[in-house]
């Protein structure tokens, strides 16, 4: 079925933020193209698919890796962030408190996670249900790009989940930023060709590989 | 008030179950349940005369084979006991005795004997209209002593209510606004498969948690503590009502007084059932860290083709084990078959913690098919996160219950075959 000379790329991302910002939500809406305002609160870490086809020769496969919000486990967040790509940040856009957590959650990630060259994951933080009209953004004077910057996010969005608002874009975003991490020059001293992966050991080998 | 004077006393328990320490000890004790052998005309006489432990002992295929017999048994019992009400019938058909004697074990208890009984005969699960009483004394919030029960009832109802006037008005309050505002973000958003939507089953929950976190700070409020509460809030909810399906019922027809009687009843129970599994919910989840740890162990020994084949795809098992041991495998099957399971659990020594570990193993195993096919980490997390459980009922836990119980004696007193 796959074309022959087809790439594949497989990341791990994750989707962290406070609980009852949406992230369930959000991976819903993009997995799976519905939404239902009772997900029920996740416990410990749901899993998602997502494939995209990335342009003519490039497949590329997200594994969302949705941890929940209550932060009860302390090093367990540890565990779940091992060898995730990039990430997203969520918080609810109606209740200011969600984004005061937003540095929290950054630096926890940041902590713990590193990619092979050392630099920190690319994240890309999400304002949700923008759909409901109150905005924190506004209402806090806060200038978003310059937040972004200050703490090393590398974009953000307005998103809604129950409209389906700029999830799509959100992904690609976080997805070019990986694929261009990867090729960092650093690290382009693999060639450039990148096998199928079909499960995450293949993650493991690739990533190590550049620490040689 | 008492639903059923039996005419006789129940036939006493050929095998006692007492506290065995060896797996030797448990096969001499038990040994003429296991020489029936393959006679199932037999063995199902025997379950047909005693409806406890021993019967679900026997291999998962047997239960299977005895359940469309006891389903009948079930509805007889329940033809009895409508008729009983009406018609006074002096004596029941000895064919009844299991459910029966459970009946009387709940009306008629005075003695610790008696709620030994109570728990032997709960262990292969309890007809509906006798689970409310049941549950209220297996896990320990009414005495034993019928004389004693109508005024510890009265009693610890005035004590819940007495904490709600004390702590409520405190959830927006800077130190408790925090644990009030995560409880009121997760309640409305429970599945709706039962009642839960309902403004006045929300603000029941909200209460309950919010007192039980208040009052328990080692933990506070933990996401998961909320599904914990459903099942006795549906148990004995069905106390007050008629209505087959709960489902659809209008929980505010109830009258004020009832709805209180079942807030503070579920209160007390879920507080017994938390105070077994304290370190679930503690900092760091100490209790879950071990406990999915001990799974892995347990499986690893049982079966290692399956072990191993997750081993092989890096799956870890508290990628998906986490939930099952957090949620008491609550988002695993449907409601009606956790009401179920937790009949056995309330019937069961450490229950929620110790036999819960054997249950989720003879689970994770139970899908070996599955799992062994599935040759990728997104299949298998996927498949083991959304375990097709749907169609689940009484027969399926009571395979499950009978196969986690053999494992249980297999490995409970052979620690050095699930500790390094």
């Amino acid at each position: 079925m796959q074309k022959h000379n087809q790439k594949e790329h497989l990341y791990k991302l994750l989707v962290i933020g406070d609980l009852g910002v949406g992230k369930t939500s959000i991976i819903k809406r993009y997995v799976h193209q519905n939404f239902s305002p009772h997900y029920r609160a996740t416990i410990g870490v749901d899993f998602a698919l997502k494939v995209l086809s990335w342009d003519a020769e490039t497949v590329v496969r997200l594994q969302l890796w949705d941890i929940a919000g209550q932060e009860r486990f302390g090093n367990m967040t540890r565990v779940y962030y091992r060898e995730a790509m990039g990430a997203f940040i969520v918080f609810d856009v109606t209740r200011p408190a969600t984004f005061e957590a937003v540095t929290k959650w950054k630096e926890d990630l940041d902590s713990k996670l590193v990619l092979p060259n050392g630099k920190p994951v690319p994240t890309v933080l999400l304002a949700n249900k923008c759909d409901q009209g109150i905005d924190v953004l506004m209402n806090n004077g806060i200038k978003m790009d310059q937040f972004c910057k200050e703490n090393g996010f590398v974009g953000w969005f307005e998103t809604s989940a129950k409209e389906n608002i700029n999830i799509n874009e959100a992904s690609r975003c976080l997805v070019k930023h990986i694929i261009a991490s990867e090729s960092d020059p650093v690290q382009s001293i693999e060639p450039d060709i990148i096998k199928p992966h079909l499960n995450s050991s293949k993650i493991v080998s690739c990533s190590a590989c550049f620490k040689s | 008030g008492t639903l059923i004077k039996p005419g006789s006393k129940p036939p006493t328990t050929p095998v006692k179950l007492k506290k065995v320490s060896t797996f030797q000890e448990f096969e001499s004790n038990t040994s003429d349940a296991w020489d029936l052998g393959d006679d199932d005309d037999e063995l199902l006489a025997i379950a047909a005369e005693n409806l406890n432990t021993e019967v679900v002992m026997e291999t998962a295929h047997k239960v299977i084979q005895n359940h469309s017999k006891l389903q009948e048994q079930h509805k007889f019992q329940e033809e009895h006991l409508q008729e009983e009400k009406q018609v006074e019938s002096a004596e029941l058909s000895s064919v009844a005795c299991g459910d029966n004697r459970l009946v009387k074990s709940v009306s008629e208890g005075h003695t610790s004997s008696s709620s030994e009984e109570l728990r032997k005969l709960s262990w292969s699960g309890i007809p509906k209209r006798v689970r409310p009483i049941a549950w209220k004394l297996l896990s320990g919030y009414l005495p034993a002593n019928v004389d004693r029960r109508e005024s510890t009832l009265q009693r610890k109802r005035k004590e819940y209510f007495a904490f709600v006037e004390q702590y409520y008005d405190s959830r927006n309050d800077e130190n408790h606004q925090d644990t009030y505002r995560q409880i009121h973000i997760d309640i409305p958003r429970m599945s709706p498969e039962v009642l839960r939507l309902q403004p006045k089953v929300t603000e029941i929950f909200e209460r309950i948690l919010f007192i039980w976190a208040i009052r328990h700070p080692a933990s506070g409020y933990v996401q998961g503590i909320n599904d914990l509460v459903t099942p006795f809030f549906i148990v004995f909810v069905c106390e007050y009502i008629e209505e087959e399906v709960v489902e659809n019922f209008d929980v505010s027809s109830l009258p004020e007084e009832v709805l209180q009687n079942i807030e503070a009843d579920s209160y007390w129970c879920m507080s017994k059932l938390l105070d077994g599994i304290q370190d679930n919910y503690t900092f760091a989840q100490p209790g879950i860290q071990k406990k999915v740890k001990m799974l892995e162990e347990l499986v690893s020994r049982i079966d290692e083709q399956v072990h191993r084949h997750l081993d092989q795809h890096e799956v870890k098992y508290l990628q998906f084990a986490f939930r099952w041991m957090n949620n008491l495998l609550m988002r695993e099957v449907p409601l009606r078959c956790t009401i179920r399971l937790w009949d056995t659990y309330q019937s069961e020594p450490e229950g929620f913690s110790h036999f819960h570990l054997y249950v989720c193993a003879a689970f994770l195993v139970r899908w070996r098919k599955e799992i062994l096919e599935e040759k990728d980490f997104q299949e298998l997390l996927i498949f083991l996160q959304n375990l097709p459980t749907v169609h689940w009922g009484n027969e399926e836990i009571s395979v499950l219950l009978a196969e986690a119980y053999r494992l249980k004696f297999a490995f409970a007193d052979a620690p050095n075959h699930y500790k390094k």
